[in-house]
């Protein structure tokens, strides 16, 4: 059995209306400290290359799309978010992807896409609103995941400078 | 404004305008509230509190009237329907009608004094004693109509909350009135302002004053005493099964009755209109006092509820049986001697 | 059968078969790229290559497999440090020009370069040098793509056009690393069995240009089937992307019908499981989406129950009805239709398109109908179109049931037909045709279970690989509640 052993009170606790006072006196002050709280829209959360965040594909510098549908982020895909149909392409990469879709209420933005690409086509953005008023609308198709290498070149570099690390050892 | 003559204005008129800008102002100030507690809460939380509607949030008021009259309406299947819309009137209404008689200072018009109050009545305590005492039968009715058990509870807690502290109450007034002689509020407020010391400053007043807050936080069914519609135990209380502007109605009500409150506070006991060490202050300056006044006393309904933690029920009427009515008692019992024995000379 | 040692396991062995067949036969794995079990070993590629001793303790040598006889007492081991050793460096040469394109690649997921380099290959290319640069887009008449730079020059695809077909088309042209694969005189590919090249090369060399880039391999789910273009029933895989989406059929090995091959015709016969839905709520333009009967408007969609009520009353007030079913039903659905013909008191007739010139001595006998055998085997009669036009227009009443029934008879004839006649039919999809009253829907072969019998008497199986639309049932069911109703209210009553 536990026995609780509470603190006898003296008389001013006892009275109550001093520790109302002292209660009342903390209050007061913390009135008049900053608020903690963020901001949200007006002041977003911080970013930075370890943000993973919704993924994007990498169009190239030339205008095309880095994907060649080749389906290893389908595959991947613990939660099957990604749908990608392929075509051909006259370009001297043979293949294009025609349809590439990521359910962005399925995806757990896990990362395993971007590690999975043999392209550096798939990056895990800092982009992390994701708002819709349709189920529908939240399926981003080729167009709204399309992103300027620019934009992704933070992490790709740190990508690279993280493979680099597990291939530097034997 | 030359050869104006205040009798000329024919009676009706100032009465409109009176209970327009008093109502008005009563009205206003509930909603300000409903902002104020949550702003004052954020603050002493370090949040922001609502500042989405209209600068710093000011317009959240009015957002949440809209939002609660478009709402839709629900009642419950087994609730008596004539008492269940009812209640929600009968919390809100004396609340409002008890404004009437305070004695909110003085207007001055091209020399004449218009008496800034609705009504000016010998019995303006015993009328608001008896219009507070109605309020209980909106908690207990909106509570039994519900047909709810979490609604009955918390009606039955605040009935008998509001009459444990009623006494209390009325006994704590009551020493203000054997000081002032008057049931009259303007009495009290003269006399006060004639003696050039509030009540709250006299021994008894000070007790007297100490023992009315509490009993007032109790009969406004607020923080650390809101028995009757605490949320961990009775998911609300009375009002559980209420829904859009009928639920506003009966907060409209609580913040009314707390307005109510800390003017008859500031009345009682701390001279009302008076501006202190200027007796002659113009009457403008006597009307913000007094609004100075009542909004310190709104604001320690915030503070408090925002400080301290809820009572148990049992605590509650402990403290309200067992020591605020006995020294309620005994302070009363104490000035009236004092007063029989200094006026009897006279 | 000669007595041979295989992984330390006596075994029995086929002396007529080379040394590889008996390893994969007992459990042996010996990779292989240009050894198929169709075609003659060449012994090009070098990866089938085991350890083998003459005798038990005899000195042992690596030999490739595909090109070795069995012979008795020989002792093979296919896990030995030496054989591994010998084909990973095969591999290593294999792979030494073969370009990294397993993302855009076709073959990846079912290639068997990809596999065996996964199995046996190193990680690490040593190789500095740059791969040789060869054409990568090089069309090879309608049905075939090749891709030299991914070649190893297995030349499967140059023996299955000289054993199988038995006219060369192929060869391998060129010397040492600038050797590839071309026709002669660069003549496109021609014969109607140059599909199969797609599935021979063990690597992208040859892809199809109707498949190509259509989907991921793994993401297609394979069902067994049965063509439908001939009546040799060829036994072929369906395979349909995430079971939804029919994108290639491909022959499976079915010793007794088509061994590993199948025909550009059936392998290329998409148009009739691929056809699209007719518009929300229509009835024409597409495949039907629910039983239709004829009101005011022409055909409306009806509840399928009042439709089979109706078409039972109908064919109960017209005796001497006329029942004729398609090529395609299978023996499931012959036989509900027999029951059918009972209730109808008709003789059961199939239609029996003329043979079409596609005839040839390998796989195709040029007869549409898939289960001609079958249909007569169960007391159906053949009926030419013309024939059964003529007799359709005598007649009082018909039932048309089966896949395609409408399109054989031909739907300008069929719109001829007087009005007065009472025509039911069970079809995909329906034109305008007056005289028809009632119309359900039907699956198509690749949409329903069942069985054909070939023109040798093998039965091919059907199954069902992508889900029939919503709102179609099976045919045998539907003949079914129409031959109870029909019981229920004699005919002529």
């Amino acid at each position: 059995m536990v026995v609780v052993q509470r603190k006898e009170l003296t008389l001013a606790e006892r009275l109550y209306l001093p520790e109302v006072l002292r209660g009342l006196s903390l209050t007061f002050r913390k009135f008049f400290e900053k608020p903690i709280t963020r901001q949200y829209p007006e002041e977003p959360l911080p970013t930075d290359e370890v943000t993973r965040g919704q993924p994007r594909l990498v169009v190239k510098d030339d205008g095309n799309i880095a994907c060649v549908s080749c389906g290893m982020c389908e595959i991947a895909c613990p939660a099957y978010a990604i749908t990608i149909d392929g075509g051909e392409t006259d370009r001297t990469i043979e293949r294009e992807p025609k349809k590439f879709e990521i359910d962005m209420l399925r995806c757990i933005l896990c990362g395993f896409c971007e590690e999975a690409c043999p392209k550096d086509a798939i990056f895990m953005s800092n982009e992390l609103e994701l708002a819709d008023y349709t189920r529908a609308g939240l399926v981003y198709d080729m167009e709204k995941l399309k992103r300027p290498k620019s934009a992704l070149q933070r992490r790709i570099d740190y990508i690279y400078k993280l493979n680099n690390r597990w291939r530097s050892k034997p | 404004m030359d050869g104006f003559n205040i009798k000329d204005v024919p009676e009706v008129v100032l009465w409109i305008a009176k209970i327009a800008i008093i109502f008005g102002g009563l009205v206003g100030t509930a909603a300000l509230m409903s902002l104020a507690e949550r702003k004052v809460s954020a603050w002493m939380q370090y949040r922001h509190g609502p500042n989405r509607v209209g600068p710093f949030g000011l317009l959240q008021p009015l957002a949440d009237g809209i939002k609660f009259i478009f709402k839709e309406e629900l009642i419950p299947e087994g609730a008596n329907k004539f008492l269940f819309r009812l209640a929600p009137a009968l919390a809100a209404i004396p609340a409002m009608m008890t404004i009437a008689v305070i004695p909110i200072g003085t207007v001055v018009i091209a020399d004449q004094v218009i008496p800034f109050s609705i009504a000016q009545i010998d019995l303006g305590i015993m009328y608001m004693l008896a219009l507070g005492g109605l309020s209980v039968y909106g908690a207990i009715l909106g509570g039994w109509a519900s047909n709810s058990k979490y609604s009955l509870l918390g009606g039955l807690r605040a009935s008998a909350q509001m009459i444990s502290y009623e006494l209390t109450l009325i006994l704590s007034i009551l020493v203000v009135v054997a000081l002032s002689g008057s049931l009259d509020l303007n009495t009290i407020v003269d006399a006060q302002r004639e003696a050039g010391l509030w009540n709250v400053f006299t021994p008894f007043g000070f007790l007297a004053f100490v023992l009315f807050t509490i009993a007032s936080f109790a009969e406004t069914n607020r923080h650390p005493f809101d028995f009757a519609e605490c949320e961990p135990e009775l998911v609300g209380g009375f009002h559980t099964e209420y829904s859009a502007m009928r639920f506003a109605l009966f907060f409209l009500g609580e913040y009314c009755a707390m307005t109510v409150m800390a003017c008859l506070n500031t009345t009682l006991f701390f001279g009302g209109p008076s501006v202190p060490f200027w007796p002659e202050a113009p009457w403008f300056l006597g009307i913000l006092a007094f609004l100075v006044k009542a909004g310190f006393f709104l604001f320690l309904f915030i503070w408090v509820r925002w400080t301290l933690p809820r009572f148990r029920f049992d605590q509650l009427m402990r403290l309200g049986w067992k020591v605020a009515l006995p020294i309620a008692l005994v302070n009363l019992l104490v000035v009236g001697a004092w007063v029989a024995f200094t006026t009897k000379g006279s | 059968m000669t007595k041979i040692q295989i992984n330390g396991r006596e075994v029995e062995a086929d002396p007529k078969q080379p040394l590889i067949r008996a390893c994969h036969d007992h459990g042996g794995d010996v990779p292989m790229y240009c050894y198929h079990p169709g075609l003659t070993p060449v012994g090009s590629c070098r990866i089938c290559q085991v350890e083998v001793a003459a005798a038990p303790g005899q000195p042992s040598r690596v030999v490739a497999a595909c090109r070795t006889p069995v012979s008795e007492g020989m002792v093979v081991s296919t896990d030995t440090p030496k054989a591994h050793d010998t084909r990973r460096e095969c591999l290593e040469f294999l792979l030494k020009n073969h370009p990294l394109d397993c993302p855009i690649c076709d073959k990846a997921g079912e290639c068997d370069l990809q596999d065996y380099s996964f199995n046996e290959g190193q990680g690490k290319g040593r190789s500095s040098e740059p791969r040789r640069k060869l054409e990568k887009r090089k069309s090879l008449g309608d049905v075939i793509v090749l891709d030299e730079e991914r070649c190893i020059l297995c030349s499967r695809c140059v023996r299955f056009f000289s054993d199988v077909t038995k006219k060369p088309q192929l060869t391998v042209e060129g010397l040492g690393s600038r050797s590839v694969i071309n026709t002669f005189m660069d003549k496109p590919l021609e014969g109607n069995y140059q599909g199969n090249l797609a599935d021979i090369c063990p690597v992208g060399a040859l892809t199809s240009k109707k498949f190509r880039f259509q989907a991921r391999v793994w993401n297609l789910s394979k069902t067994l089937s049965t063509c439908g273009e001939c009546s040799r029933g060829c036994s072929i895989s369906v395979e349909a992307l995430r079971a939804k989406e029919v994108k290639r059929l491909r022959p499976r090995y079915n010793a007794a019908v088509n061994q590993w091959w199948m025909c550009d015709t059936g392998r290329h016969a998409m148009a009739p499981i691929t056809r699209p839905l007719a518009p929300e709520g229509a009835v024409l333009g597409g495949r039907l989406r629910g039983a239709a009967v004829r009101g005011y408007n022409g055909l409306e969609l009806a509840d399928e129950s009042a439709a089979t009520a109706l078409a039972a009353d109908m064919l109960a007030a017209h005796p001497g009805a006329l029942l004729v079913v398609s090529p395609f039903a299978t023996q499931e659905e012959a036989t509900t239709a027999l029951e059918l013909a009972r209730a109808l008191k008709a003789t059961p007739h199939f239609v029996s398109p003329a043979a079409n010139n596609l005839k040839d001595d390998l796989l195709h006998t040029g007869d549409p109908c898939p289960n001609r055998r079958g249909l007569t085997e169960l007391g159906f009669a053949p009926i030419e179109p013309a024939a059964a036009l003529a007799a359709l227009a005598k007649a009082p009443a018909a039932v048309l049931a089966g896949e395609r029934v409408l399109e054989i008879l031909g739907h300008e004839g069929l719109a001829k037909l007087p009005t007065k006649l009472r025509l039911v039919a069970y079809d995909v999809e329906t034109s305008d045709i007056p005289a028809l009253d009632v119309v359900f829907p039907v699956p198509t072969h690749v949409e329903k279970s069942g069985h054909w019998v070939n023109v040798d008497g093998h039965r091919g199986v059907l199954n069902v690989a992508v889900p029939p639309p919503a709102g179609v049932r099976r045919l045998d069911a539907n003949l079914a509640q129409l031959a109870r109703k029909l019981a229920a209210t004699p005919v002529g009553s």
